[in-house]
């Protein structure tokens, strides 16, 4: 790095508002090209906003960003296009993708490879990272362990081949020889000219691989210095802050005598082991340690919302049982860390998010008194202060701050014995924080017991009368009295040893392939055969030509129809109104497709068939998409619209399809109908195009999580109103070989056909979430379903089997594909 | 108290049609824009189709219209906890079937009845639990469902309607106070309903779990019991609409059922129940099937066939929710 270096990443005065919080204040940090910069603060300090910022895909509400000299604002495509490439500490990848179309659809164009390519190219970036990856490019990302996605996240980042790259906490789930080589990566990349930001809140890391490093804290920027002429104590001392920042309410002093409120004994749960410990009365205990070391799944253990194994007592009762009501019995509450997601109810009203954790108090007579539950309301938000204008106004218009004292309010309203809190003061403006910090010390003087987990040392400094240390999984240090001092805790979780082991856990093979592509089309095959073979048994005709040229008929519509279906559902749609839109089309060929029609009219009737299908779908879509209907909604609009046109135009059967139409429509060779060739044809190219096109990569990825598919640069409107349409036109082509079966305009001829499509693509392993399905498993789907509704006949049972068996066939298929994925994603 | 809490502490559902919104304006609210609609196609029934709005002319317009409401009403439970059930068309033939079944061996209405109700209930329990414990979604879990309940009423009547015992059909046409039995029971089961949600410990707490179930289990609240139970309660209305029904046309059939299931889910959007889960309200559910089911007379009335009455349906549902959104779509821009 000489003077001459170019200033390839630029932020200058960037500031950046929530609500209630000033999340940056005017923050300048720039890197050279060859440089790592190193960013340090603890968690809220603004160290991932300035990031978003940096990247577009958050505005700055002052100052400016320039990337390679090129002001950018707000605009991730433009970020990208001028070589800027993140890690985030959430990785932006699809789940239902592989590894291999993650990283073609992660990097920019410029740098993709030829489909056929891709694994061949990602196997080859895979080795890049290390000779011995347990990864896999046919790997589905929802298989892999959080710290394997980081590394697809990173090598992704790499291969954009950037200008500046961008490294949020990437070490967080890294084992330690990842993080070597994540090192060494960074030092190939800077020695090639390439700017690194790397952000991260572990000071050792950061002076071993950056030049200069900034210090941010509350938003604000405490200097930028040469990494290695700094001591670590220096740094620690610039990221908690000097000076007393925030004012604490007096601890309680003597508690030893004080009798234990909650004890706990051996616990063991999801990502902790053997914790006992005890709180006594009006005692505060804070937990510390970095994300992920067990202490925030230890107090959502102890609150019963996730399984545990061990004693707990509450006041020298044992808990018995481990469940929710048996905790709130007891009188353990929990406030939740995460507030938008398990601390309010967004859209209702203050009131009732108050009330909600108390509201037996407000029951007379069995009835709840509304008067009462709006004084306690109104009561409550005069002492703690929340600021509202009214107790009916929606709880997500309130800020952050007012929010959480809200849901603490609620929370103290149900008297609490053992108050469990995590970070309560997440989010949270220094005016408020100042209040919750009072409010908590005012309740443990009123005798509960208080556990408070927090990412911040200097809360839990000023807060607790007692720290635990967490370190995976285990209580690795307790500090009490005066030894509860900010540098004692940052000291301590910074030097516990977070050095992660490799996971042994593998799936078993069985469920890996079960939760495959392949998987439905072989069960679905083989259920299609041994049912055809079975019934040739019973029944020889079964097999015969006859029957045969009857049935392929029929699966050739259903399955084309289906095909529609199954395109819509990976982008995460449904569409009921395909049924009556191949009524409508049989309707209106059987005004134009007459044995008397000249040949211009039989040309209109053909084109029709398309433009129906495309003017339907572009309906559905507006509908769905920009006018913002829920999926059902507006393709049950579109359902009635539909047989309502079909209905004014033939209220009854009639119109006679032309001979030659019919014959060319119904066309065999031999016993097979032209039908089925063409649909399975049709769903062979489909099948192709999904897994080895980018169109089907772009889809499938969209449906698996659009906001990743967004970030990755598609376009959410285009893959929607293809999907759509697409849908249409599909079950307009099926309504071809409808015609050949019905042979006039039946205006109900097409409506089975919804609920029959559906239960085809959900038999053929599609998702209803989107992002997994296959056009292959449609048309076996389809087979599947039109065999056995002829078989039963055949077999000599009633009609009431085909219902049966539909119903039997679609539980057992869709609890099999969940039970399948659920055991291949990674725990 | 001041006056501020007692304006704001009306029941805006049953009470009032007005709301107060953030920029302090008066405005409709979402669950009272089928109120006034009702009130005004009733208006414009009497002025257009003034033969819909007879005595006689209601009175065969409002058994339907209750039956609708009280399918609605289940529909709208269940939507309410982000969920579909398409077993609605199932489980209303179903009903009416056994109800036949049971009333021609025991003789009792009342026994027959409530074997019928207990069982549909218990189904609505299966689907529950595939639904909220097995994760299956629910469009998908209902649907099988549906498949396999019209299989049972196959196999049980032989594809023939089997006619109902002479007792409910004469429930079923019986009238109170001038009018129709199922009208005052889809009253009462709205009333129960409404008044559980709104005003008892359990009702909020449905309510929760349907606005945020992470929310829920983190305030301590089982949110899988009130999952399931959503399921139950909507099986439980529809056993009761299928009963009726079958009383009503005096037989029971594998397809009796067909004609209640999207409509109900029609009257359930109609209404404003969105289908994002929490908000809801079963009293603008059943006045929507009110809507909808007077919409059908006075199309009918007018002289057009079933395809206009779609047609109008369908123009319903769009204007229903597209005014809804209207205001959104406005600010966005």
């Amino acid at each position: 790095m000489g003077p001459g270096s170019e200033l390839l990443l630029k932020l200058d005065g960037v500031s950046k508002f929530f609500p209630g919080v000033k999340a940056l204040d005017s923050v300048c940090f720039d890197v050279l090209a060859g440089e790592v910069h190193g960013l340090v603060g603890e968690n809220g300090a603004g160290k991932s906003t300035l990031m978003g910022v940096a990247s577009g895909a958050l505005i700055a509400d002052e100052g400016r960003v320039e990337i390679a000299g090129r002001e950018m604002r707000g605009d991730p495509e433009l970020a990208r296009n001028l070589g800027l490439a993140i890690v985030r500490q959430e990785p932006a990848l699809m789940p239902d993708l592989t590894v291999a179309e993650n990283l073609y659809l992660g990097v920019p164009e410029r740098c993709r490879p030829t489909i056929a390519m891709s694994v061949g190219w990602a196997t080859q970036l895979l080795r890049t990272w290390s000779d011995d990856v347990p990864i896999d490019a046919y790997d589905r990302v929802a298989s892999l362990a959080p710290g394997q996605r980081f590394i697809i996240e990173i090598v992704k980042a790499l291969a954009s081949e950037p200008r500046v790259l961008v490294l949020d906490e990437p070490t967080e789930h890294l084992l330690a020889e990842d993080v070597e080589r994540l090192f060494a990566r960074i030092k190939n990349a800077t020695g090639k000219g390439v700017a690194v930001a790397y952000i991260s809140h572990r000071i050792r890391e950061v002076q071993k691989i950056a030049e200069r490093l900034t210090i941010l804290r509350d938003g604000k920027s405490q200097g930028t210095y040469n990494a290695r002429a700094m001591d670590e104590q220096h740094i620690v001392e610039l990221i908690v802050g000097r000076e007393l920042d925030r004012e604490f309410p007096p601890k309680a002093g003597v508690v030893r005598s004080n009798p234990a409120v909650l004890e706990v004994k051996e616990l063991h749960g999801p990502g902790f082991s053997d914790i006992s410990m005890e709180v006594r009365q009006s005692e505060i205990v804070g937990l510390a340690g970095i994300d992920g070391n067990g202490q925030r799944e230890f107090i959502r253990a102890l609150a019963s919302i996730t399984k545990r194994r061990g004693l707990v007592r509450v006041n020298s009762r044992d808990l018995d049982r481990d469940n929710l009501a048996a905790a709130s019995q007891a009188g353990i509450r929990y406030l939740p860390g995460d507030r938008h997601q398990e601390g309010i109810l967004a859209e209702l009203s203050v009131r009732e998010n108050f009330s909600l954790r108390s509201l037996k108090q407000d029951v007379f007579g069995g009835l709840l008194s509304r008067r009462n539950e709006a004084e306690r309301a109104q009561q409550s938000i005069w002492a703690y202060t929340v600021k509202t204008p009214s107790i009916e106004t929606p709880i997500c218009a309130l800020s952050g701050g007012n929010q959480q004292k809200l849901v603490l309010a609620s929370v103290l309203a149900s008297e609490p014995k053992v108050l469990l809190v995590d970070e309560p003061t997440q989010g949270v403006d220094v005016g408020a924080r100042m209040e919750i910090y009072r409010i908590l010390r005012e309740t443990a003087a009123r005798g509960a017991a208080i556990v408070v987990v927090s990412s911040d040392g200097q809360e839990l400094a000023g807060l607790c009368d007692r720290v635990l240390i967490f370190s995976r999984g285990h209580i690795v240090k307790e500090l009490s009295g005066s030894d509860v001092v900010e540098h004692n805790i940052t000291t301590a979780i910074l030097t516990s040893t977070t050095v992660r082991e490799r996971a042994p856990a593998q799936t078993a093979n069985f469920w890996r392939w079960a939760a495959g592509d392949t998987a439905p089309a072989v069960t679905l095959a083989l259920s299609v055969i041994l049912l055809g073979i079975y019934a040739s048994f019973v029944n020889e005709f079964y097999l015969s030509a006859r029957n045969m040229s009857g049935i392929l008929p029929l699966i050739a519509t259903l399955a084309i129809v289906a095909y529609g279906q199954q395109l819509l559902m990976l982008a995460g749609g449904i569409d009921l109104s395909v049924g009556p839109l191949m009524g409508l089309i049989l309707v209106a060929q059987s005004f134009l497709l007459v044995s008397d029609a000249s040949p211009s009219h039989q040309a209109i009737g053909w084109a029709l068939v398309i433009l129906i299908a495309v003017v339907v779908g572009l309906l559905n879509w507006l509908l769905a998409d920009p006018i913002g209907l829920h999926p059902m909604v507006a393709t049950l609009v579109t359902f009635m619209l539909l047989q309502a046109v079909s209905l004014l135009l033939r209220p009854v059967p009639g119109g006679i399809i032309a001979d030659d139409v019919m014959e060319s429509v119904g066309y065999q060779i031999g016993f097979v109908p032209v039908a089925i060739l063409g649909a399975i044809a049709l769903g062979l190219a489909l099948e192709h195009g999904l897994f080895r096109r980018s169109w089907g990569l772009i889809l499938r990825g969209f449906g698996s999580r659009p906001e990743a598919a967004r970030v990755a640069g598609v376009r959410p409107r285009l893959v929607l109103v293809s999907a759509y349409v697409g849908c249409s036109v599909l079950a307009g082509i099926a309504s071809i070989p409808m015609m050949a079966q019905i042979g006039t305009g039946d205006p109900n001829a097409g409506i089975g056909y919804t609920l029959a499509s559906l239960a085809a693509v959900v038999i053929g392993g599609a998702s209803l979430f989107g992002g997994r399905g296959s056009f292959v498993g449609a048309l076996l789907g389809a087979t599947l379903i039109t065999q056995v509704n002829v078989v039963t006949a055949f077999l000599g049972l009633t009609d009431a089997w085909q219902s049966y068996l539909l119903g039997g066939m679609i539980l057992v298929s869709v609890a099999f594909y969940s039970k399948s994925r659920q055991m291949a994603v990674a725990k | 108290m001041n006056m501020n809490i007692a304006v704001a502490s009306i029941d805006k559902d049953m009470g009032t049609l007005h709301k107060r919104t953030q920029s302090g304006r008066w405005s409709l609210g979402e669950f009272s824009w089928i109120w006034v609609a009702t009130a005004g196609l009733f208006l414009l029934s009497a002025i257009v189709a003034p033969g819909t709005v007879t005595k006689g002319s209601l009175f065969a317009m409002l058994p339907f219209a209750g039956i609708l409401a009280i399918v609605a009403t289940g529909q709208t439970v269940v939507i309410q906890q982000r969920g579909l059930d398409m077993s609605s068309a199932g489980m209303v033939s179903l009903a009416g079937v056994l109800a036949a079944i049971f009333g021609y061996r025991s003789d009792s209405m009342v026994l027959s009845v409530l074997a019928a109700t207990g069982i549909c209930a218990f189904i609505g329990v299966i689907n529950g639990v595939l639904i909220a414990r097995a994760h299956i979604t629910p469009l998908v879990a209902t649907l099988a469902m549906n498949a396999a309940l019209i299989g049972v009423v196959r196999d049980l009547t032989g594809n023939a309607p089997v006619s109902m015992p002479e007792n409910i059909q004469e429930f079923s046409h019986a009238d109170l106070g001038g009018l129709p039995y199922s009208l005052w029971l889809a009253v009462l089961f709205i009333f129960i309903v409404a008044i559980v949600t709104r005003r008892t410990v359990l009702g909020r707490r449905f309510v929760a779990v349907g606005v945020n179930p992470r929310t829920s289990i983190a305030a301590g609240i089982n949110a899988l019991r009130y999952q399931i139970g959503a399921y139950l309660v909507s099986a439980v209305c529809f056993a009761v609409a299928g009963i009726l029904l079958a009383g009503y046309i005096g037989n029971a059939s594998h397809t009796a059922g067909n004609d209640y299931l999207l409509p109900a889910i029609a009257a359930v959007v109609v209404g404003g129940t969105p289908f994002t889960g929490g908000r809801g309200s079963v009293v603008a559910s059943g006045v929507a099937a009110l809507f909808m089911a007077q919409l059908s007379q006075m199309v009918l009335a007018l002289g057009a066939g079933s395809a206009v009455q779609l047609l109008v349906q369908a123009a319903a549902i769009l204007l229903a929710t597209t005014i809804r959104l209207a205001p959104a779509l406005i600010h966005s821009r």
